[in-house]
C-alpha cells in the first residue's frame, strides 16, 4: 500500500482545485446560498469539464484515487454540491448518486437538485431516495433535505463502504483549507506588537490541529486501499476513517475558530462558510458518537485488522484464557 | 511490506514466542533474571544476524531496508523490548562510531555491539540541560595531552549496568552554545565515575545520576573532532526520528484484551468498548504516520514535520491507550494465569507510557518543530 495518492491522482486533484478556484472558489458557496437554484448551473459544468462524471471509481483503482483527489479539492473550496455522493453512484442501479443513510430520519445534503438518488444503510439495505423540499433556507440547513425512501434490495455492503469513504475525502479537503486559512491568519494578525504566530500558545494549537489532519490523511489513503481491495474489512475501515475525520474536524475547526477570533464568525471570513458547510458531512448519516458505536459493534471482539489481529500469525494467542 | 519484511516479522515473532517467557515485561524489573533473559536474547539475535540487521554488511549487518528495520522496531517493542538496553548501541551508538570513529574505535567498539555483549548509556541530559541540550556544562578541561571531565549527568538510563558511556561534554566556550562541545567514548569503569540510581515508577535501571570527578579521557576517546560534538549529537537524534514503535505494543495489548478477558469482555460498558475501538483506530493512525516517515526515508527524503506529527500522535496514543486498558482491567476479575499476565502487562504499559511524552525529546520540542514547518509553509 502506498501512503500517497498516485502522481496522476494528485495532479488531477490540483487541476480540479485550480478549476474550481477559477470558477469562483470561495464565491461558489456564497452565490449558491443566496440563490440555491443556480447550484447545478454553477458547479456542474466545471465538474463536467474536469471529466468528473466519466470517472468510474468502482471499476478502476486509479479512477477511485482520482475521485478521492477530486473530493478533497471540492472540500477545499466548500463547493456546495454533492460530488462525492454522485461519484459513489451504484454500478447496478440506474441512478445519479448514492448517499449513506441512518434511521430514524434519513436525510442528505442533496436538496434543490434534479437528481435520482440511491440510499444505503450500513446493513447493506438499499433504497431509492427522493429529496423533499429543504426544511429551511440554505443558510440554516446547508441543503440538507429529508429523504423519501423506497426499498430496493439488501446488496449494498460495498455501496456503504464507498458511500462513507468519499465524503470523508471531501471533509479532509475542508480540514486542509481550515488549517491553511488559520496559518495565513496567524501570520498576518498582529497583537501585542507581533504576529499571533509568534506566540507559542498559538503554535501549539496549530500543531494539535495539524496532527489530526495528518492522521486523517493517512487513514483516508488506507481506507481507499481497503475499498479498492474490496475485502470484508472495507466497511470497518471506512467507519474507522469516519471516526477519525469527525474527531479531527472537531479539533481543527475549534482551533481554527479560536485563532481567527471574532473575525472567523463573520461572513467576510472564508472560515465561517467552511465551518457551516462542514456540518452536513459531520452529522450525516450519523455523528461522532454513533459512528463510534457502529464501528464498535461491527468489529466486536475481533478488533481492527492490523499487526496483531490474526492470532494464527503469532503462533500463540497472547494472554488467551 | 515486502515478502522479506513479512518473513522477518514471522522469524522474530517465532523467536520471541520460543525464547521469551510469557510473563516477560522487559529487562528492567526487580528480578535480575529478566535482565539476563534480555542479554541472552540479544546474543541469540546476534548469532542469527538479526541484532544489527540495519548495519552495513562491512560491519557485520545485513544492510536491512528501512521497512525491515521498522519490523524489528515493531516486534521488539510489542514484546517489551527483549533487547533491553542494547537497542541503543545497535540503533545509534554503532552507526555514530561507523561514521565518525577512527579505525581503532571501530575495531574496538563495533564487534562487541554486533555480538550483543555490551551495554551503552547516553551521557547527554544534565540537571540544567534537558530539552535545551546545548546548555550542557559537564566540562572536559585540558590537562596536557588529555582532559579531565567533571560534572553531572542525569536521567541516564542503564548507567548502573552499562560498560560504556557516549558522553557529551563542553570543551570550549564558543560564540554559540552549540559550539565547543566534544563527544567522548568513556568506559564506565574509569576512575572518578559514580552512578547513583534514582528510584522511580519506571522500575530499576531507567533513571540514574552519573557524577564525573576529574575523569581522565584521552584523544583516543574522542569521537569525531574536538569541539565539534554538536554535529554528532544532531545526527544521533535524527537516528531516533521515527523512534520507538510505541503503537505496536498499544495495538498488541488492545487487540488481545478481548481474549484475555474472555466472557467478561461482553459485560464491559459500551462506552468503554467504544473507547477501545477508538484506540485501535488511533493505533492504525500512528502506525501509518510512522510508515509515511519510513516511506520517505526509503526514498532518501526527510520531512521533519511528518516525523514530528508521528511522534506527537504516537506518544499521545501510548498514554490514551494505557488509560483505556487500565479501565478495562479494572472492570474484570482476572484470575487465570494468562489474565494476570495481561493485567501486569497493562499496568507496566501504563507506567511506561507516562514517560512517553518526555523521553527521547519532549512532546513540546516536537510541537515546536512541527509548528515551524507549518508556519513557513505559506
Amino acid at each position: 500500500m502506498n501512503l500517497e495518492l498516485s502522481d496522476e491522482a494528485q495532479e488531477y486533484g490540483r487541476q480540479a482545485q485550480r478549476a474550481l478556484g477559477a470558477a469562483g472558489g470561495d464565491e461558489l458557496v456564497r452565490q449558491v446560498e443566496s440563490d440555491p437554484a443556480v447550484r447545478p448551473r454553477l458547479v456542474e459544468p466545471v465538474l463536467a469539464e474536469l471529466g468528473a462524471w466519466e470517472l468510474a471509481p468502482r471499476e478502476d483503482a486509479a479512477e477511485l484515487e482520482a475521485a478521492a483527489a477530486l473530493c478533497r479539492s471540492v472540500g477545499y473550496w466548500a463547493v456546495p454540491y454533492p460530488v462525492a455522493e454522485r461519484l459513489a453512484r451504484p454500478g447496478d442501479l440506474d441512478l445519479d448518486g448514492l448517499v449513506v443513510v441512518a434511521d430514524p430520519a434519513p436525510a442528505a445534503a442533496v436538496a434543490d437538485l434534479d437528481l435520482r438518488w440511491a440510499a444505503v444503510r450500513l446493513s447493506g439495505q438499499r433504497s431509492t431516495a427522493a429529496a423533499r423540499a429543504p426544511a429551511g433556507l440554505a443558510r440554516d440547513v446547508a441543503f440538507v433535505a429529508a429523504l423519501d425512501m423506497e426499498y430496493v434490495d439488501e446488496h449494498g455492503a460495498k455501496d456503504a463502504a464507498l458511500g462513507l469513504l468519499l465524503p470523508c475525502w471531501t471533509l479532509l479537503g475542508m480540514l486542509d483549507r481550515a488549517i491553511d486559512l488559520t496559518v495565513e491568519h496567524v501570520q498576518v494578525r498582529v497583537q501585542f506588537g507581533k504576529p499571533l504566530a509568534a506566540f507559542q500558545a498559538v503554535q501549539f494549537q496549530l500543531t494539535d490541529a495539524e496532527v489530526e489532519r495528518s492522521g486523517v490523511d493517512v487513514l483516508a489513503r488506507y481506507a481507499l486501499w481497503s475499498v479498492q481491495a474490496g475485502d470484508d474489512d472495507a466497511l470497518n475501515d471506512a467507519l474507522a476513517l469516519r471516526l477519525a475525520v469527525l474527531e479531527a474536524a472537531e479539533i481543527v475547526f475549534r482551533v481554527a475558530h479560536q485563532l481567527h477570533g471574532a473575525m472567523g464568525f463573520c461572513d467576510e471570513a472564508v472560515l465561517s462558510w467552511l465551518s457551516r458547510y462542514s456540518q452536513p458531512l459531520r452529522r450525516l448519516p450519523f455523528g461522532l458518537s454513533a459512528t463510534r458505536q457502529q464501528l464498535t459493534r461491527r468489529i466486536g471482539r475481533r478488533g481492527l485488522t492490523g499487526l496483531f489481529s490474526d492470532p494464527l500469525q503469532s503462533g500463540r494467542t497472547d494472554y488467551a484464557l | 511490506m515486502s515478502p522479506s519484511a513479512t518473513a522477518l516479522r514471522a522469524e522474530l515473532r517465532r523467536l520471541v514466542h520460543e525464547r521469551l517467557p510469557r510473563d516477560f515485561l522487559g529487562a528492567f524489573t526487580d528480578d535480575p533474571v529478566d535482565l539476563e533473559t534480555a542479554q541472552q536474547f540479544c546474543r541469540l539475535l546476534a548469532e542469527r544476524g538479526l541484532l544489527c540487521l540495519a548495519w552495513p554488511e562491512e560491519f557485520g549487518g545485513r544492510g536491512a531496508s528501512p521497512w525491515e528495520q521498522t519490523v524489528v522496531r515493531e516486534e521488539m517493542w510489542a514484546y517489551h523490548e527483549p533487547r533491553g538496553a542494547q537497542y541503543m548501541g545497535v540503533n545509534w551508538v554503532g552507526p555514530a562510531i561507523m561514521r565518525h570513529g577512527t579505525a581503532e574505535q571501530r575495531h574496538l567498539q563495533l564487534p562487541p555491539i554486533a555480538r550483543g555483549e555490551v551495554i551503552w548509556c547516553q551521557g547527554f541530559s544534565e540537571p540544567d540541560a534537558g530539552s535545551d541540550l546545548a546548555s550542557v556544562r559537564t566540562a572536559a578541561r585540558r590537562d596536557g595531552e588529555t582532559w579531565l571531565v567533571s560534572g553531572q549527568k542525569i536521567w541516564t538510563s542503564y548507567a548502573t549496568i552499562a560498560q560504556w558511556c557516549f558522553l557529551l561534554t563542553r570543551t570550549a566556550t564558543g560564540e554559540k552554545k552549540q559550539h565547543g562541545m566534544t563527544v567522548f567514548l568513556v568506559p564506565m569503569s574509569r576512575p572518578g565515575i559514580e552512578v547513583r540510581p534514582i528510584r522511580s515508577m519506571l522500575g530499576p535501571h531507567h533513571l540514574n545520576e552519573v557524577f564525573f570527578d576529574d575523569v581522565r579521557v584521552t584523544c583516543a576517546d574522542v569521537l569525531g573532532s574536538v569541539d565539534d560534538g554538536w554535529k554528532i549529537v544532531q545526527e544521533v537524534l535524527s537516528y531516533e526520528r521515527v523512534g520507538i514503535a510505541r503503537y505496536a505494543r498499544c495495538e498488541r495489548l488492545l487487540q488481545t484484551a478481548p481474549s484475555a478477558l474472555g466472557e467478561q469482555w461482553d459485560a464491559l460498558p459500551e462506552e468503554l468498548t467504544g473507547r477501545w475501538a477508538r484506540m485501535l483506530t488511533h493505533c492504525r493512525r500512528a502506525r501509518l504516520l510512522a510508515y509515511r516517515v519510513v516511506a520517505l526515508q526509503s526514498d532518501g527524503r526527510v520531512r521533519p514535520a511528518d516525523a514530528a506529527a508521528y511522534r506527537i500522535a504516537v506518544t499521545r496514543l501510548d498514554q490514551d491507550s494505557a488509560e483505556v486498558l487500565m479501565d478495562i482491567i479494572g472492570l474484570a476479575s482476572l484470575t487465570s494465569q494468562a489474565a494476570r499476565q495481561f493485567q501486569r502487562a497493562v499496568e507496566d504499559h501504563w507506567r511506561y507510557s507516562q514517560a512517553a511524552t518526555v523521553a527521547s525529546g519532549s512532546i513540546e520540542m516536537q510541537r515546536i518543530l512541527l509548528s515551524r514547518s507549518l508556519l513557513v509553509a505559506l
